[in-house]
């Protein structure tokens, strides 16, 4: 019933609508960003901009998946979200230890918020799909 | 589409949880829960494994007739 990358077949369907779906929604964002660009408006400097579409779109689908249960294959969903926790408190904190840090010398070219932006959407999203994930779980043992 | 009460009374009369009958036919346990609830309609493949694992035909799980509904 698994397919190569171990997920059953209602996950790969929804694998697949949510993948479509956000493929779609980050063309026209990206598409109305180069728009806004060429008026004149510009509410973040490029590359960022586009990063943070990117980024935006990615955890989104990261997290749709996660809560509709089409990311983790069937023999890997019963790990511990206190893990998850964990390996999120010690990302923040290694995030701010290194920001406490020196810093070489700035640039222009805007690496670092780029970095930043990416970090912090990813450690949001996991966040909101661990609690999401608790949620959905927990609902579908009541139904059982 | 209606709940699919056959399969979810044929596991319960094998005394099988919604895990145990995922594991066995290689599905996870969410998506026994959404064809219990029939929120999913399996493919052919995933039906006869549900069949095969219960003891029952195809006809009695998942025909939508009043001869196959007891």
């Amino acid at each position: 019933m698994r397919n190569k990358d171990g997920l059953d077949e209602m996950q790969k369907g929804r694998r697949d609508t949510i993948g479509n779906q956000m493929f779609m929604f980050m063309f026209y964002a990206l598409l109305i960003d180069s728009g806004l660009y060429g008026a004149g408006v510009r509410w973040l400097n490029y590359p960022a901009n586009v990063m943070v579409i990117i980024s935006a779109c990615i955890s989104i689908y990261l997290v749709r998946l996660i809560a509709l249960h089409a990311y983790h294959p069937p023999k890997t969903q019963n790990r511990s979200v206190i893990t998850l926790i964990i390996a999120i408190i010690v990302s923040i904190a290694l995030a701010i230890a290194l920001s406490m840090g020196h810093i070489p010398e700035k640039t222009n070219d805007n690496s670092g918020i780029i970095l930043f932006i990416v970090s912090a959407a990813g450690l949001l999203g996991i966040l909101i799909a661990a609690v999401i994930k608790k949620a959905t779980s927990r609902k579908d043992e009541e139904d059982e | 589409m209606g709940k699919n009460l056959r399969v979810k009374s044929a596991r319960a009369a094998k005394d099988m949880s919604q895990k145990d009958l995922a594991e066995a036919v290689g599905v996870a346990r969410q998506t026994m829960n959404a064809i219990e609830k029939g929120d999913y309609n399996p493919s052919i493949k995933l039906c006869i494994a549900i069949c095969k694992v219960l003891g029952k035909t195809l006809d009695q799980l998942f025909w939508e007739g009043e001869d196959h509904e007891k």
